[in-house]
């Protein structure tokens, strides 16, 4: 008996090696597309697809990736918020030797070790968005979390000249972009020693708790004049709380995000309800550029920081328009 | 015998609230020997072989090993002292394999701490082959046998390096060849001086294997008899020898020519899992003022003809041709017994009777509502009513009608199952231990209660161990052995002795009417 | 088999007292336990001490309540599943899909208010059916049916709104919003309330419909359990569910049925969830099932099923609710609210055992008295 299993054993495993070889072999560094141009693999690790800005993220990618020719994007994974996740994701890319590597880390500690992997193993690699311990990589590319507040409270100085009370809707508290608006929000309004924050409170980026800690809030009593909800939706929470006492015209709501689709930021400055908010701008397109520069040997820029776009009533429908588009890839 | 005695109990008494166990029961065994304990249900044995295994910290008495006194007040003491049991219910865990459930607890471990399985497999094989058993060691022991796992349990007691062994009901399980090969194994280990201890309801296998048989009988102990030399007749004698006491009230039965119902035949498949015996060919009739009998052993199927009849059980598992009420009847589904007139007051009370959180009410309507319901919505005066008038009958002492269940007495609780039961107005009440743990005036009254119903028509169907409440009861004792019928007595004919012989009796019935 | 032990009684009366104190206890017993309601009327009377007119007044109790009212019938639906000694973990995503469904109905399709409540309560209806299926026929326990379910339904949830929030105000290009849209702000978007020319108790002029729709489940499904067949059928399958079917209830079908009951309710409350935040989230009623247990369980009902009333259930809701109101009108810091109702829970679940105060007072005895050699209590097997 004994000697016939080992026999089978042998041969099984050395058919799954077999297998196993043949299929780590098959993404592509050496496939090429119609024109019989080599094609270039793109490995994308989304942090949260939930989010909806990352949703927006992803499909923008998609989009503008497929511009060029010569690059393929794989399937973007999704580590649902956990590191763990997002380490053993990126592993997956390294070892299929993906062209380039595009990370949004979910943080910047676990995800240290595996970006340095890919640097070891010259895979160029490119940063969206949220940082990484490491010097490696060949680009960073991110918005300013700490711009976006302090033009967030640059609009609040504009908005009250003569000072006024302010209550912010914060985030979840240990998230670094709720940190870095904070932080930039503050720092704007310090212009106006005659703003004060009255109240602020985490509302974990979610309308409805917002809805509620607004209708307390003015069960308090205090006069309330600005409202700045660190995204759109705490924003406009506060925003139907206000309404649902019919006091919406009497404050200002700003927010953070936006997203054109038809229930974000930049609609809701359309129709009044935010006197601004300010798009974060996802990166994609200039994440796709980057990867066609590494690509074809061309130089990128170590640290790109994008603007934060500010919505304006003025410039709203336009804006609409320019970032709609560009999302329906 | 001139080997030395191994194992000596003397006096050993033992006693539960409310109930003395054991009454200075006292057993004798020598190295070599293969002691049978005999006894009916509940005479004890049991609670003197878990004295011996050290499962009561307290009890009176005095255990020797050897001629020297032992304390044996807890398991790991008992294993100290080189005795080892093996239970009915096996007690092996079903996905580890042979190897580990023999050193359960005892696991060999090498230098580093890590377990060494290595030593364990080659001392594993060693005790099974003592045992008969070429088992690969890795095996797990689901997969083995129900006899595999049985000598398995034994190779687990002789890695314990045992003196005195106690084997409780080890062949219920076994087929004849298989019980043959346990044997060959006892034998074995009292050529190396083993004492032990073998409790049976087998007699023919006594015969076989059996040096002396103690008797016990209602905690006491009876006698010792060597195991050549005595009968049969004697030892059944010596278990039952109580005189009878005639309290039970039992009217002279009016039994109509009606045929409530009707068992033709009933098989069921045993699940050794859920301790569910099997049924063979079952069969017996049972007319409208009748109360029929059913005795046997434990393990005999008593429970299970009565759950079977109910519908308790799924469909693939019960063949049975039944008439009921001249119709043919199905078993489906407990609803569909109510419906069609059974009712079932079920072994244990509180297990499967009782929602002991809730109301007297609550629980007496259970089975009713139906009839208690329209529309969906109870009739709440309707069902207040009904209750309060079937409480009153049954008298339930119990302050009102929406005492929680749990603080009842057994007795009344007993009562409210049989409220429960008698609602639903059943032309066949079938009661397994209608009156087990419950005090002597409920007793009677329930009693009464069975003669009542029986006067109104319907057909009773009882299972009870206490042989004297059968005889005393019934009009017609069935008596079940290892699911078959062995044995029917009319009133006049029954008598505990040839129940008991009937109960015993492996190879078919011997006295059928 | 064993023999019950029972000490020989006769005639003695049972354990049970029949003084007024355990009459008023017995009766109150059927709408919650005592400790319960006292709990509630501590909570308010603290928002009253610190915070006055601003917390006892008719907007803030219509916030309150109104804000949560989707936890709250989710709670409801779970009482019910919990009474049967199950649990399902996946009403938090099925409310999300009831929501979102509700949205996508209104935005895309164009359908009126009153066509988008049934369907979602079917959709509902339909997730609590398979975790009925699971748990009664396929024999798995609830809580893996139901935490496999929480994950299937939230992603179908965001598959089908590819992970964008859909909002439920369409304006017009006159700036007004559709006729639908407008009706559907009646189920629940703030400020808007029903009925507004009567005056109700404790509310005011007019009735938010998230606080009546609440109110209406609690009186339906409290009445559903105390007076139906069904309510005794799932006491009694929850209670012992063996004695259920020995008296021939159909064990499964109540278990299929309280399932989807859950669901029903989870579909019931999409709409509202929908309309108070003007917009359907991929991600909304996250997490909310634990506040759903938490509820049930302050509420005075077992885990272990047998125990428990719709009632209670709400006194448990309010709790929950008036705990989070009070707590945010005086400003308590975050971090100190999540700890505070983590302790009023277990605190609110020790204080509900029955044997609560006399083990209290058994404690202290213990202490001061020293032990005596204990007998032993064990039962005798039969052999």
């Amino acid at each position: 008996m004994k000697p016939h299993r080992v026999l089978v054993a042998g041969t099984i495993t050395a058919v799954a090696l077999l297998a196993a070889a043949c299929a780590s072999t098959a993404p592509s560094k050496k496939s090429t597309n119609d024109n019989g141009d080599k094609v270039f693999t793109i490995g994308y690790s989304q942090s949260n697809n939930a989010e909806p800005y990352r949703a927006q993220l992803n499909k923008q990618l998609q989009f503008f990736v497929k511009k060029y020719k010569n690059l393929k994007l794989l399937s973007i994974t999704d580590a649902h918020q956990s590191s763990a996740t997002q380490v053993s994701q990126v592993q997956n890319f390294i070892q299929q030797n993906v062209d380039v590597l595009i990370v949004s880390p979910n943080e910047p500690d676990p995800l240290t070790a595996p970006v340095e992997a890919a640097c070891a193993k010259k895979i160029p690699v490119i940063i969206l968005d949220r940082s990484v311990n490491t010097d490696c990589y060949s680009s960073f590319i991110g918005g300013d979390n700490v711009a976006a507040g302090k033009k967030a409270g640059e609009l609040a100085v504009q908005a009250l000249p003569d000072g006024g009370n302010v209550v912010e809707l914060q985030g979840i508290l240990s998230d670094q972009p709720q940190i870095d608006r904070d932080k930039g929000f503050r720092e704007a309004i310090a212009a106006n020693p005659k703003i004060k924050i009255i109240q602020h409170r985490e509302a974990k980026w979610l309308k409805p708790n917002a809805t509620t800690i607004m209708q307390q809030w003015l069960q308090q009593g205090q006069k309330i004049d600005l409202v700045y909800g660190e995204n759109d939706p705490m924003a406009l929470g506060a925003y139907l709380a206000a309404a649902a006492v019919h006091k919406e015209k009497e404050i200002k709501f700003i927010g953070t995000d936006g997203l054109a689709i038809p229930d974000g930021g930049i609609r809701a400055v359309q129709q009044g309800q935010l006197a601004g908010t300010f798009v974060y701008p996802t990166c994609a397109q200039e994440a796709a550029d980057t990867a066609e520069a590494l690509v074809t040997g061309k130089q990128v820029e170590h640290k790109q920081t994008l603007d934060i776009t500010p919505v304006t009533p003025q410039n709203a429908a336009e804006l609409y328009t320019k970032y709609s588009s560009e999302a329906s890839g | 015998m001139s080997r030395p005695i191994a194992l000596q109990m003397r006096d050993i008494s033992k006693s539960f609230p409310g109930v003395q166990a054991l009454d200075g029961v006292s057993l004798v065994v020598h190295e070599g020997e293969v002691a049978a304990v005999l006894g009916e249900n509940g005479a004890g044995k049991s609670t003197l072989m878990n004295v011996l295994a050290g499962v009561f910290p307290q009890y009176d008495g005095q255990i020797e090993l050897r001629g020297e006194p032992v304390t044996i007040h807890s398991p790991k003491q008992a294993a100290a002292q080189g005795v080892g049991m093996i239970h009915q219910e096996l007690n092996l865990v079903p996905d580890m394999s042979v190897a580990d459930n023999i050193f359960l607890g005892q696991e060999s471990r090498n230098r580093r701490g890590a377990i060494d399985r290595k030593s364990m497999h080659r001392r594993a094989r060693e005790l099974l082959a003592r045992v008969g058993l070429p088992l690969d060691p890795r095996r797990l022991v689901r997969q083995c046998r129900i006899a595999e796992q049985q000598l398995i349990e034994v190779a687990k007691a002789l890695s314990l390096d045992v003196r005195v062994l106690v084997m409780d009901e080890p062949t219920s399980a076994l087929a004849d060849a298989e019980v043959q090969r346990l044997f060959t194994v006892i034998r074995d280990l009292t050529r190396h001086g083993v004492a032990v201890v073998y409790i049976s309801h087998r007699l023919e296998e006594l015969e076989q294997i059996a040096d002396s048989v103690t008797v016990l009988r209602d905690g006491r102990y009876i006698g010792r008899r060597d195991m050549t030399g005595t009968t049969r007749d004697e030892l059944i004698s010596m278990m039952v020898g109580r005189p009878l006491r005639e309290l039970f009230p039992r009217t002279d039965s009016g039994a109509t020519p009606q045929e409530r119902i009707i068992v033709q035949e009933l098989d069921l498949v045993g699940d050794r899992r859920a301790g569910r015996s099997a049924l063979h060919g079952v069969h017996f009739t049972a007319h409208g003022g009748e109360i029929v009998g059913i005795a046997g052993l434990m393990g005999s199927g008593r429970s299970e003809v009565l759950q079977s009849i109910y519908g308790g059980y799924a469909h693939r598992d019960v063949h049975a041709r039944i008439l009921l009420n001249g119709k043919v009847y199905r078993p489906r589904s407990p609803h569909y017994a109510i419906t069609r007139g059974l009712a079932l007051v079920a072994e244990d009370r509180k297990g499967q009777s009782l929602v002991l959180d809730n109301t007297i009410a609550f629980n007496a309507s259970l089975a009713a509502l139906p009839e208690l319901t329209r529309f969906g919505i109870v009739r709440r005066r309707l069902l207040r009513a009904a209750v309060r008038e079937s409480t009153a009958e049954l008298r339930v002492k119990a302050p009102t009608i929406d005492t929680t269940v749990r603080n009842l007495s057994g007795g009344n609780q007993q009562k409210v199952v049989l409220a429960k039961c008698l609602m639903t107005t059943p032309s066949v009440v079938l009661l397994d231990e209608p009156t087990r743990g419950i005090d002597v005036g409920a007793k009677a009254e329930v009693h009464e209660l069975m003669n009542q119903l029986a006067a109104n028509g319907s057909a009773l169907i009882v299972v009870s161990s206490e042989l004297p409440e059968l005889l005393a009861m019934c009009d017609r004792i069935l008596v079940l052995c290892e699911g078959r019928v062995t044995g029917e007595f009319s009133r006049a004919d029954a008598t505990q002795e040839r129940i008991l012989d009937a109960a015993m009796a492996r190879n078919g019935g011997a006295e059928t009417e | 088999m064993s023999t019950e032990v029972q000490t020989p009684e006769q005639d003695s009366p049972p354990a049970e007292e029949l003084d007024a104190t355990s009459r008023f206890r017995r009766s109150l017993s059927l709408l919650g336990s005592l400790q319960g309601y006292i709990g509630l009327v501590l909570i308010i009377m603290i928002g009253i001490i610190t915070k006055g007119q601003t917390f006892w007044n008719q907007e803030n109790l219509t916030n309150a309540i109104g804000g949560y009212a989707a936890p709250g019938i989710l709670a409801v639906g779970e009482t019910l599943v919990i009474l049967t000694a199950g649990i399902d973990l996946s009403v938090g995503s099925m409310l999300g899909l009831g929501s979102m469904v509700s949205a996508m109905l209104l935005v895309r399709h164009g359908m009126s208010p009153i066509e988008i409540l049934p369907i979602s309560m079917a959709v509902g209806a339909l997730c609590g059916f398979c975790n009925g299926i699971g748990t009664a026929w396929l024999r798995i326990q609830s809580f893996v049916v139901t935490l496999a379910m929480l994950n299937v339904i939230r992603g179908v949830d965001r598959q089908l709104s590819d992970n964008v929030s859909v909002g439920t105000q369409i304006v017009q290009s006159n700036g007004s919003l559709t006729a639908n849209s407008k009706a559907f702000q009646a189920y629940g978007t703030p400020g808007h309330k029903l009925f507004s020319g009567v005056n109700f108790p404790i509310f005011g002029k007019g009735i938010y419909y998230p606080v009546l729709a609440l109110i209406v489940v609690v009186i339906v499904f409290q009445l559903l359990l105390s007076k139906s067949k069904l309510g005794r059928h799932i006491y009694a399958v929850g209670g012992n569910p063996t004695a259920a079917r020995l008296s021939g209830i159909n064990v499964m079908a109540v278990t299929i049925t309280v399932f989807t009951l859950c669901g029903l309710l989870a579909g019931f409350a999409g709409p509202i969830d929908a309309a108070y935040n003007a917009s359907a989230d991929p991600l909304a009623g996250t997490s909310y099932e634990l506040d759903a247990i938490a509820a049930v369980v302050i509420g005075g009902a077992s885990l272990s099923g047998g125990r428990g009333t719709v009632v209670g259930t709400f006194v448990g809701v309010l709790i929950l609710t008036f705990l989070d109101n009070v707590l945010g009108l005086n400003s308590v810091s975050d971090n100190a609210q999540l700890i505070i109702k983590g302790l009023i829970v277990i605190a609110a679940v020790v204080i509900q055992r029955p044997d609560f105060f006399r083990s209290i007072v058994s404690a202290l005895r213990r202490i001061s008295i020293p032990t005596r050699a204990r007998q032993s209590t064990s039962t005798p097997e039969e052999s």
